[in-house]
């Protein structure tokens, strides 16, 4: 086995004290929420542009306990010759889940599900960005998952719309992302950690699945979709309309947010 | 992934063709190309079945090891799965260009068969929380003309039905250790249930209509695809939008209708193909590879 | 104008300012920028901080595991210390396996845990040569301008003391470890010792708290770290121009004093967060 002489390494095999729980403190209840927050609603969204000074434009969204930061470098000369497109611009997008943010401690190498992450970044948010406008350079978007407390991948687009916003970056619009777990007839908007994962009985279930939708709100055009489990075509299709509808909630305060970068950035002339 | 130069007078043809219901190999919109399937082509694996699809073609390796199940589900086993981007398939491939495109097939993969209702995995427990069985999925991309992910989860769920796993005994002895005993006879064996397996459709948007099947020269014309996997019934365990552009909500919902229809009607017709193969039994002539 | 001098000549730039005894963002030579601090703030972590040293922020996750102790030290635990520097915190960092600066500050922070021993590793140790704790400490870069290490440092100390790992014991008649999620327990902080940088400009000028342009620009970087004793437990010297004992003396005892305002600011915040709870 390759050892990685370029960390501080631990003992070859550690667990999480989770692991030695009684089964009995894992299950967990799905379908009642804390608080007055209804099965429709989002959770209350924290936004704020230009946090990273480095950087050309800088987002970070807390929705509930999921937090995310998000950076934009470039546009700037693409870093393999052989990817320069005379054309248009490239969008190279790098998601990573902080080793503290999931339950269980991550490694520091990216794993699949962090690949898996940026290419469904990379895909959802291209139809938002003037990529023509930008020929043979790049723009990077590094995300970085603080802490994961469900919908990282909804939550990733939008702030990664706000920090190529931020960035000045040309966009045809901002690009919203929303989730949705359904849970036989019911679905969760925007669900936690444990709402995502679910009761891993209820997967014998009917109807389960997670859905991700990002849109572009002005253009009414889906610009990433992502939905596994097992759906019927009809609830799929509520599904979709339900995070559309989902993401139409985020825009005023994605929107403000941005505005009061804009402001603090260029204050208006006073008179 | 391997992708072909279309003039801009080549793509109106297209696009005029899509709107006219005829495609430039005198298909229909929902039309596939020719398939073959053959099963049971790699004598050391436990399962396999080999695809072309037009001409994209792939290998599909099913091996089944004993394993421990995962702490969250003592009493199921668990599949991996794995794809390999061959440099025979496209020069794009060579050293570490396929990886990127192998992780993004394996990981939709996951995705596809994320539910409980795919394949029962409850079968493959041989004792709970001690031992499983672990079915390893490796998919070999030989040549690429399109519509991979169609054809490897055909491939995909030729070789599950053709796989066959040995039986276990469980003998415990006095001090309540406990053995596994795999049967000698090698027709002693465990079939899976493919039934619920879905199939991927990719369906390529082209103007204002989508295309099943998409060759490479139309997907050079259209921005965005919507890969669904649905099962015989018509459940949908996966949906991703692939590509740069983005889709309208209502050619989305239209798009999964369709994939809906052509998924479903796609079942039928391979199950059959796949027991009439098996009723040959060991007289039949094998193709292999070099059909 | 001033921008234009700034990018053509950035070294004659900031020696204009050093003349005048100040820096180009309105510092004195000798003044910290200000240090902010939150705890507990990931709760997927057994323990966590963040911190601003002016545009710098690192965040530092515990997340603490169970393993078996080495043969050669039966009765220890593990801390395991790692510095990120992801591209998303500066431009000069790139995606992959960890850089040089990186390495360096790995290496430094796990030097600063062994030199000052901040947690005593057998108070990790649950039972001996069976089972025992693995602090891994994640250091997280989210903006990188400048004096990484101070801040590396601060972030570590803060998220130790927010830490609070279940209680464990070993059951004696299955072997099996017991967890007990409701009761958890602070560490035991044995030391807190607190990292002060310096940067050396044309070989004579120290100013400290170097912002990232400045470390660029200077001829040497001195990091001395200094705990609650006034004891020096760490020294950080990569090459660059030589410096005089009385230079090097006038250091420390900034560290010193450094030391104070640090401790003062870590006991007020974990504190105010103790009281919020």
């Amino acid at each position: 086995m390759p050892v990685d002489t370029k960390r501080v390494r631990g003992p070859d095999e550690s667990q999480s004290p989770l692991v030695f729980l009684p089964p009995t403190a894992q299950t967990c209840e799905v379908l009642r929420r804390p608080g007055d927050r209804g099965k429709g609603d989002v959770r209350p969204l924290f936004a704020r542009c230009g946090l990273v000074s480095q950087a050309k434009g800088s987002a970070y969204i807390e929705a509930g306990n999921t937090k995310i930061m998000c950076s934009v470098y470039g546009p700037r000369e693409t870093e393999r010759k052989d990817d320069t497109d005379m054309k248009s611009g490239r969008l190279v997008c790098d998601v990573r889940l902080a080793p503290f943010s999931c339950q269980k401690r991550g490694a520091w190498i990216q794993g699949s599900e962090e690949r898996d992450l940026s290419l469904a970044l990379s895909e959802s948010m291209q139809p938002g960005v003037c990529l023509h406008r930008y020929p043979r350079s790049q723009i990077e978007v590094n995300v970085m998952v603080l802490e994961n407390d469900g919908g990282v991948l909804a939550h990733a687009v939008t702030c990664a719309s706000m920090a190529l916003a931020d960035a000045g970056i040309e966009m045809y619009d901002v690009v919203l992302g929303c989730a949705l777990r359904q849970d036989g007839d019911s679905c969760l908007v925007d669900p936690d950690f444990s709402e995502e994962r679910g009761s891993w009985q209820a997967g014998y279930g009917e109807n389960q699945g997670r859905v991700t939708v990002a849109l572009l709100p002005n253009f009414n055009q889906v610009s990433g979709l992502h939905a596994d489990g097992e759906m019927r075509e009809d609830t799929l299709t509520a599904a979709v309309r339900t995070c559309m509808d989902g993401c139409h909630k985020l825009y005023p305060v994605v929107q403000q947010a941005i505005l009061r970068a804009v402001k603090r950035k260029a204050p208006p002339p006073e008179k | 992934m391997a992708t072909v130069q279309v003039s801009e007078a080549e793509k109106v043809y297209v696009m005029h063709g899509v709107r006219d219901d005829l495609r430039v190999d005198g298909r229909g919109c929902e039309d596939y190309r020719h398939m073959e399937i053959e099963t049971d082509v790699v004598s050391n694996t436990d399962g396999s079945a080999k695809v072309s699809l037009g001409h994209t073609d792939i290998l599909v390796g099913i091996k089944a090891e004993i394993g421990k199940p995962r702490p969250m589900v003592p009493d199921e086993g668990y599949l991996e799965f794995f794809v390999d981007c061959s440099a025979n398939a496209t020069p794009e491939f060579e050293g570490r260009g396929g990886e990127e495109l192998g992780v993004e097939l394996s990981n939709t993969l996951y995705k596809v068969f994320n539910n409980r209702h795919s394949l029962d995995l409850r079968s493959l427990c041989i004792c709970p929380g001690e031992h499983c069985w672990v079915l390893y999925v490796d998919v070999l991309l030989l040549q690429c003309d399109g519509n991979l992910f169609d054809a490897m989860s055909i491939a995909i769920k030729a070789a599950l039905f053709n796989t066959r796993i040995p039986k276990v005994h469980i003998s415990e002895d006095e001090e309540g250790v406990k053995e596994i005993e795999l049967s000698d006879d090698p027709y002693d064996c465990m079939r899976l249930n493919v039934e619920n397996v879905p199939c991927i459709v990719t369906l390529c948007k082209i103007a204002h209509r989508h295309v099943v099947d998409a060759t490479l020269q139309e997907k050079a014309c259209s921005v965005a695809s919507l890969l669904i996997s649905v099962t015989h019934k018509g459940m949908v365990t996966c949906v991703r939008k692939l590509g740069r552009g983005s889709l309208d909500p209502d050619s989305i919902f239209e798009m999964t209708e369709t994939g809906k229809r052509v998924g479903k009607a796609l079942h039928a017709p391979l199950m059959e193909l796949l027991q009439k193969e098996e009723s040959l039994g060991k007289k039949r002539q094998k193709v292999g590879f070099l059909a | 104008m001033a921008a234009g001098f700034k990018t053509a000549e950035p070294l004659e730039y900031h020696r204009s300012f050093l003349k005048e005894n100040c820096r180009p963002d309105g510092r004195e030579l000798g003044e910290f920028r200000p240090t902010t601090l939150n705890t507990g703030s990931i709760n997927t972590a057994d323990g966590s901080a963040l911190v601003r040293i002016g545009n710098t922020t690192v965040i530092c996750g515990i997340k603490g595991e169970l393993a078996a102790p080495s043969t050669d030290a039966p009765d220890k635990g593990y801390i395991v210390p790692n510095v990120d520097l992801p591209p998303l915190c500066s431009s000069r960092f790139r995606p992959g396996p960890p850089g040089e600066q990186a390495q360096a500050a790995s290496q430094f922070i796990a030097d600063v845990i062994d030199g000052s021993q901040i947690i005593k590793k057998e108070d990790l140790c649950i039972e001996k040569s069976k089972l025992c704790w693995v602090l891994y400490c994640d250091i997280m870069c989210l903006d990188y301008d400048g004096n990484l290490l101070d801040a590396c440092v601060v972030t570590l100390l803060a998220a130790l003391r927010n830490t609070q790992l279940p209680t464990v014991t070993i059951n004696k008649e299955t072997d099996l470890a017991e967890v007990d999620i409701q009761h958890k327990r602070h560490l035991q902080i044995n030391k807190h010792p607190v990292a002060s940088s310096f940067a050396v400009f044309d070989d004579t000028v120290i100013i400290v708290d170097p912002t990232a342009e400045e470390e660029s620009l200077a001829t040497a970087i001195i990091t001395a770290v200094t705990d609650e004793d006034e004891q020096l437990c760490a020294f950080h010297k990569p090459g660059g121009s030589s410096l005089s004992a009385e230079k090097l003396q006038d250091c420390i005892t900034r560290a010193v004093a450094r030391h104070r305002e640090i401790g003062r600011l870590i006991d007020k915040v974990i504190e105010s967060t103790k009281a919020s709870k």
